[in-house]
């Protein structure tokens, strides 16, 4: 890993075209900046890792498991 | 089209020099599979049965179960951000097809769906994502029986 030291105001370039500016430092927490092309997705580590998790746990289900779909319906409206 | 609004995809026989059928292609992968591109869509189950699923074409032990959301959640109304939508191609929301993943456990009520990430297909392209609906306070375990 690439360690740097920046202040408020100071930015780092990844790439030609992601650059992160830091905004903000306030006691243990950092405001950042992120300009990036529409085409880089941007995602707070945990939200993604929730979805990591959530996805694994529902792959590729077996054979019984697929049979528990056909009792599973939406409830009548009301 | 069907009745509940999903293409059915079947993969048929490919055979030397025919074209590949028909993918839907994620080309982030998912999280969690970033190397699960390619998947067939399929309806699963008698006519009554809202799922489908997602089957990988890259690895046959690689598969999900999905379901159009306003099936069971009439309320779910997730916002794409723009830069979501450009890299789908998606000028209109007419063009999207929303699912939603389900995970099942050991009984019928251990099902859930995952409305924090719901998979987003161009309904012209076939190209797909996973989306990341962050700061609309959605679960990624939200309970189908009795939801």
């Amino acid at each position: 890993m690439l360690v740097l030291t920046r202040s408020a105001k100071q930015s780092i370039v990844i790439g030609t075209d992601v650059v992160v500016t830091i905004l903000e430092v306030r006691g243990d927490q950092v405001r950042i900046g992120i300009s990036a092309p529409r085409s880089v997705s941007v995602h707070r580590e945990e939200v993604f890792a929730e979805l990591e998790a959530a996805n694994k746990a529902a792959a590729s289900p077996g054979a019984a498991a697929l049979r528990q779909l056909d009792g599973i319906r939406p409830a009548a409206p009301r | 089209m069907n009745g509940a609004g999903l293409p059915v995809m079947t993969a048929p026989a490919v055979e030397d020099g025919e074209p590949a059928p028909p993918a839907v292609t994620f080309g982030d992968g998912l999280p969690g599979f970033p190397a699960a591109r390619r998947f067939s869509l399929e309806r699963w189950g008698g006519d009554d049965s809202p799922f489908s699923v997602l089957q990988s074409l890259d690895d046959e032990a690689l598969r999900f179960v999905v379901v159009p959301p306003d099936t069971f959640f009439p309320d779910y109304a997730p916002v794409l951000d723009d830069g979501d939508a450009d890299r789908l191609g998606l000028a209109e929301p007419e063009d999207a097809i929303v699912l939603v993943v389900v995970s099942l456990g050991e009984r019928v009520e251990d099902a859930t769906a995952n409305l924090l990430g719901p998979v987003v297909v161009n309904r012209h392209t076939l190209a797909a994502a996973q989306v990341v609906l962050s700061g609309q306070d959605l679960p990624a375990r939200r309970r189908l029986v009795n939801a």
